[in-house]
């Protein structure tokens, strides 16, 4: 039996060990979305796969499979770009990593979305360019959210419906996915609000030019309100913390120049 | 396999289990042991239990080694300041039969990958410092592997290692982007040491 070959331009997002010489490779497409794949010899063969399975880059790639469901099979894979100035860059790589990893974890297999794969790439052209800032960070984990339909009500207050006002303070509901004034929330003392500041700057970054990005500084109080609300938000959307963020965190917390 | 009597069946998924052995070569395998000599059987089965149980790492360069120091950290005449990094004992390997090499290890046991939640904690980083402050390492060599996991790993060294007054070098390309060390010939890995390059 022949199968069909499709060819198409996708990004690695992670690759497993599955035996010896083979690696199950899972790729973000832009023609089937998020689907997965062996590559048979990936790890010894020098003509085949020249050592082209690497997280985040950009591959072209010729694969076949019984079912739209099954595990495809790659029969070839070529670079398209290997962000050399990414790979270059200790930040940049976990930044980029973490990129990868949100998107697998927010993309169903098969699937097709073709924001999600711009996306991707849009931000890893910018990461290349630009230094990696918390801004970046932030606006992709949002642009992620609102491509892929778990987009925070961020605009007015989840209960009362009043429009975000300026010098106001707010509280983040992950369960709601959305805001609330300080009358309807009733916080507790121990919850931190989430200044308007804060929500105006993540209001603004979700549809902002790219190339304006840079000229965002998110930093102190401000960068860690914009933190807590979207890491708590995804860690409450997938049930579990995201590994390459605790790899960044542990990173960041050695203090390095 | 449902044929064999369930003893014979074990031993198949155990040996199964092996890197790069299929049910096909498992049976064979077990065939064999069925029908080889007690004595080589029991041999067999003595080293690998042997293996678990006398193996550790080197106290010094986690090095796997029987002693509690390995016999590279031992060697007094080894350059006792060099240290070359490698992700894993295999690396470390290839590049000894390369031959060219006379400074000291150490092994990580790892690289740095963010996706799968390897971070500088699950590394023996902290044994690298103690190393080097401690005194008396004039050089450090990164032998990661070129690929995005092995040089977000050589980037973290090299930045934990600045202003310490330490030459820190990268082995030179010609080693393959995204390649493993244990898989390059003796030629490329003994020159990618000798041309290796200052960070
Ligand atoms: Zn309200
Ligand atoms: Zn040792």
């Amino acid at each position: 039996m022949t199968r069909e070959s499709f060819k198409t331009d996708a990004f690695i997002l992670r690759c497993l060990n599955y035996s010896e010489s083979d690696l199950i490779v899972t790729f973000y497409s832009s023609e089937f979305g998020k689907l997965r794949g062996i590559a048979k010899g990936a790890k010894r063969s020098k003509k085949r796969f020249a050592n082209v399975f690497e997280p985040f880059s950009l591959t072209k790639i010729i694969f076949s499979r019984h079912r739209p469901d099954a595990l495809a099979f790659i029969e070839a894979c070529e670079i398209i770009d290997h962000y050399p100035d990414i790979r270059t860059d200790l930040e940049k790589t976990l930044v980029a990593s973490y990129f990868a990893d949100l998107t697998d974890n927010f993309s169903p297999e098969g699937k097709v979305n073709i924001k999600v794969f711009e996306l991707l790439q849009n931000f890893l052209l910018l990461l290349g360019k630009e230094k990696a800032t918390e801004a970046t960070l932030r606006f992709f984990e949002l642009r992620l959210l609102k491509v892929t339909g778990f987009e925070p009500a961020l605009d007015h207050c989840a209960q009362c419906k009043i429009p975000l006002t300026n010098g106001n303070a707010y509280y983040f509901y992950p369960r709601e996915g959305g805001i609330k004034c300080f009358a309807c929330a009733r916080p507790e003392r121990y919850e931190e609000p989430l200044s308007a500041g804060a929500v105006r700057t993540l209001l603004l970054g979700k549809t902002m030019d790219l190339d304006k990005i840079k000229t965002v500084s998110l930093s102190g109080a401000l960068a860690a309100e914009c933190r807590e609300m979207l890491v708590s938000f995804i860690t409450h959307l997938l049930g579990k913390e995201i590994k390459s963020m605790k790899v960044m965190e542990q990173i960041r917390r050695m203090g390095l120049p | 396999m449902k044929a064999y009597a369930q003893p014979i069946k074990r031993l198949i998924s155990e040996l199964s289990k092996l890197p790069g052995i299929g049910e096909k070569t498992a049976t064979r395998l077990a065939n064999h042991i069925l029908k080889a000599q007690d004595e080589d059987v029991r041999k067999l089965a003595e080293s690998i239990i042997d293996v678990k149980k006398k193996i550790k790492l080197c106290r010094t360069c986690l090095n796997l080694t029987e002693a509690d120091v390995c016999h590279i950290c031992h060697d007094k005449s080894r350059d006792q300041g060099i240290i070359c990094v490698v992700e894993e004992p295999d690396a470390m390997a290839a590049i000894e039969e390369s031959g060219g090499y006379h400074g000291t290890y150490h092994v990580l046991h790892g690289a740095l990958a963010p996706l799968d939640g390897v971070g500088p904690e699950n590394l023996h980083l902290n044994e690298l410092m103690k190393r080097i402050n401690g005194g008396g390492i004039k050089e450090v060599i990164i032998a990661t592997n070129p690929d995005v996991h092995g040089e977000a790993t050589a980037l973290l060294i090299i930045k934990m290692l600045k202003g310490k007054n330490i030459k820190v070098t990268r082995i030179a390309t010609g080693v393959p982007m995204g390649g493993d060390l244990k898989y390059v010939d003796k030629m490329t890995l003994s020159k990618s040491l000798e041309f290796r390059r200052g960070m």
